[in-house]
């Protein structure tokens, strides 16, 4: 049992990419193979045949659809979300759940209202009745260049002391993260007792945008008006970001041996540490990634909103969100399976839902209703596999 | 190929010009407004805005944050009554009512899917006061008339309606100092949900009279979240610990502070509370006992103020850009059953819920007896 679920995620990571994979899997006849893979990934294949499926009913509705205009509104929509289910995925993978996603966003966003004004802003505190002043964080590109990599590292920090409270604490996720997340909402009520703050006019303009607004904020490109550039300028920025984050962060930790051991553990982890692989550090490295992820949403929420705002009832909401979009992203909560992709698609599904109620008339007092209804639904597709079960211990996987 | 790329690109560009041109927003003018019996400005330094007239009748969204008390349903269903009333109901091609939950994301997200629908104005309750910048952007440039109410934002870019939050502080605390009759002793305050603009600016409006000079009240505090059950438990540790207070001033949940009263025993005493109906009920039948109440409304009504005052923005009207509604108030002297509280009903909504200079001419019960699907 060990091998045959070690060596699945090892195949889907390939199939995800669309890289040949070298040396695990025999090279086949393309058809063959991708059928193969879309088996293997039928979490996956799911959730993104359902998406497009209700996405283009969507456009197709919409007064405006296929415009530039909605999918810059649905990119800034789903960004935060995107990124908190990513984020959720990771522990999720390794048979954990992260209970602090939401407020480990929150934290975040509050730290980035006070280091992306573009203004120059002395770091100060005051201490026992002393004033003391830190560092000056420099106006303009650099200084928002290092409030953006401040906020990551934050984030990331975070993520790691999770990884440390369940690694070295021998905690369960569940408790640990319930615990560092109210340390999390602690810190973002200490930063921002009240909304507010201040983020970059242009910051906030050329990210939620799409990348045409961005050449023109920032002058690059001949203002966005190259010729080379017009068939890209519709394109939201949030979505390349997206992509970029997946491709170049979650993409190659995936493929990594790191990567490959969080869904070792997920599936059995006795059995992973007997073959050698190193647990502890797999563990940590999810925790630390979930929580750059994590980051990444409160960053752009921030910057989305212009402020920061310790929200409580919200971080609780993006936590839940979090999990029903893993869930519907085709990751199991038993671990083992699934990806970070699958997550994003399951996040963009469960925007879609309340995207419909804004096109047609549904009663406003039944719209939860109906949001519940369509979840179950989209959840239920998920545990189809049962039906095709031969053998009732495979339910066990 | 490649000029045909140039062309597009050409294209694209004069059509992102064209949508600066036509860049616009509301102007600001002088007053005085249109209907000022209805429209009242915030203070004399509220300035007046004035949008392009558009042709009607209008799209008009209503965006929801949370949903799931009293408060908020009465709301709903107000503005959907509303809508079809006559004189309003011409005004109006179609009329939409989504609540997003408290994800700030999503309300920006419904709104800005408004605007790109084509919708003439975006009524709403704002889940936090601010980050809506975007959206405001977004909104002058599409001609699109946004009106935050009750959670309204901290801005003077748009226009708002609200009751004065301060002054229903303001006037709780004189209420208390009046019927007690005293300028000092033990005050209980019971707080609504922790930071929201209308918990913090009661609060300062309460204690701006109870610590004026000259006065020296004891003042205990606690959170009720404008929950009736959260009220209750925690009036009931309060007076579990200082057995005694003078006076009480409760932000909501006020039939649960009463209760909770009742319950421990404690004598009547002079109170301020919201608008509940519950609450209106107890005043009335314990005022000889010594419960001289006052309530004061921050009524679901709010809504249909503002769709009203989203439709004379859309008809070219000048507009003061905060407007100021009179708080609805009732005390143990001018309660009157079927008019003001509804002894018959167990139902706890919200009492007041009409606004006759605004032309909103239905009464609470009315407004709850009717089903979504009547309504629509």
């Amino acid at each position: 049992m060990a091998n045959s679920t070690l060596s699945e995620p090892a195949m889907s990571s390939a199939s995800m990419t669309g890289v040949p994979s070298t040396g695990l899997v025999p090279r086949r006849s393309f058809g063959g193979d991708l059928l193969i893979r879309v088996r293997q990934n039928i979490g996956l294949a799911t959730a993104i045949g359902l998406f497009c499926v209700v996405y283009i009913f969507y456009h197709l509705a919409h007064p405006k659809g296929f415009s530039s205009a909605v999918f810059v509104q649905n990119a800034d929509e789903v960004f935060t979300l995107a990124m908190v289910a990513m984020a959720q995925t990771l522990p999720v993978l390794a048979a954990g759940l992260d209970l602090s996603v939401g407020a480990l966003m929150t934290m975040v966003g509050c730290i980035a209202s006070y280091l992306l004004s573009g203004a120059a802003t002395p770091i100060e505190f005051t201490f026992g009745g002393t004033h003391h002043v830190l560092a000056v964080l420099p106006g303009g590109g650099v200084g928002i260049a290092i409030g953006v990599v401040v906020c990551l590292l934050a984030g990331t920090l975070a993520g790691f002391l999770n990884g440390c409270v369940v690694v070295f604490g021998r905690i369960q996720p569940i408790i640990a993260t319930l615990a560092t997340g109210a340390i999390y909402i602690g810190i973002a009520l200490f930063l921002r007792p009240t909304p507010g703050g201040k983020i970059d006019d242009d910051l906030n303009w050329a990210l939620t945008n799409s990348l045409q607004d961005l050449a023109s904020t920032v002058h690059i490109f001949d203002d966005g008006n190259a010729s080379w550039f017009a068939p890209f300028a519709p394109i939201p920025v949030p979505f390349i970001l997206i992509v970029l984050i997946a491709l170049l962060v979650w993409v190659p930790f995936r493929r990594s041996v790191t990567g490959r051991s969080v869904y070792a553990i997920g599936s059995a982890e006795g059995a992973a540490y007997m073959s050698g692989l190193h647990i502890d550090r797999a563990k940590l490295a999810a925790f630390t990634l979930a929580g750059f992820f994590a980051g990444c949403g409160g960053l752009f929420l921030a910057i989305q909103t212009s402020s920061g705002n310790a929200d409580i009832p919200q971080a609780g909401t993006y936590t839940l969100n979090s999990i029903a979009a893993v869930v519907i992203g085709g990751t199991s909560l038993l671990g083992g399976t699934g990806s970070a992709i699958g997550s994003i698609f399951g996040a963009l599904i469960l925007r879609v839902i309340s995207f419909f109620f804004r096109i047609f008339d549904i009663a406003p007092l039944l719209q939860p209703l109906f949001e519940g209804i369509i979840l179950l639904a989209a959840v239920s597709i998920g545990a189809l596999r049962v039906l095709r079960v031969k053998n009732t211990l495979e339910l066990f996987r | 190929m490649k000029s045909m790329l140039r062309v597009s690109g050409l294209a694209l560009a004069s059509l992102l010009m064209s949508s600066v041109a036509t860049f616009a927003g509301p102007k600001i003018v002088s007053g005085p407004g249109a209907n000022p019996t209805c429209f009242k400005p915030w203070s004399d330094q509220t300035k007046y805005f004035q949008w392009e007239k558009k042709p009607g009748p209008y799209r008009i969204a209503v965006v929801n944050g949370f949903v799931g008390n009293t408060w908020r349903i009465q709301m709903i269903k107000t503005a959907k009554a509303f809508a079809e009333q006559p004189g309003i109901k011409e005004n109006i091609k179609e009329f939409k009512v989504v609540s997003t939950g408290t994800d700030v994301a999503a309300q920006l997200g419904a709104m800005e899917d408004f605007i790109n629908q084509g919708f003439d104005a975006i009524v709403t309750i704002a889940v936090a006061p601010d980050g809506f910048d975007r959206i405001i952007r977004l909104a002058d440039k599409n001609n699109v008339v946004v009106v935050p109410f009750d959670n309204i934002l901290d801005t003077d870019k748009v226009m708002m309606v609200n009751e004065d939050q301060k002054e229903m502080g303001r006037m709780s605390a004189k209420w208390l100092i009046n019927e007690s009759g005293k300028t000092s002793g033990d005050i209980l305050e019971v707080r609504g949900l922790p930071g929201n603009s209308v918990d913090r600016d009661r609060h300062l409006g309460f204690r701006e009279v109870m610590e004026a000079p000259g006065n020296n009240f004891k003042i205990t505090e606690v959170v009720g979240n404008w929950d009736s059950g959260t009220s209750q438990k925690v009036t009931a540790d309060a007076l579990a610990v200082h057995g005694h207070f003078d006076g009480v001033f409760t932000q909501g949940g006020s039939d649960g502070t009463v209760r909770a009263m009742i319950d421990a025993k404690h004598p009547y005493v002079p109170m301020s509370g919201e608008g509940e109906n519950e609450f209106r009920k107890q005043i009335a039948d314990h005022y000889k006992d010594g419960l001289k109440g006052m309530s004061y409304g921050q009524s679901p009504a709010l809504v249909a103020i503002s769709i009203k005052a989203a439709i004379s923005a859309l008809q070219g009207n000048v507009m003061p850009q905060l407007i100021s509604i009179p708080i609805p108030v009732a005390d143990y002297k001018t309660l009157k059953d079927g008019e003001n509280y509804w002894s018959n009903l167990s139902a706890n909504f919200f009492a007041p819920n009409q606004f006759l200079p605004c032309g909103v001419t239905f009464t609470a019960p009315e407004i709850m007896a009717q089903s979504e699907a009547n309504v629509k």
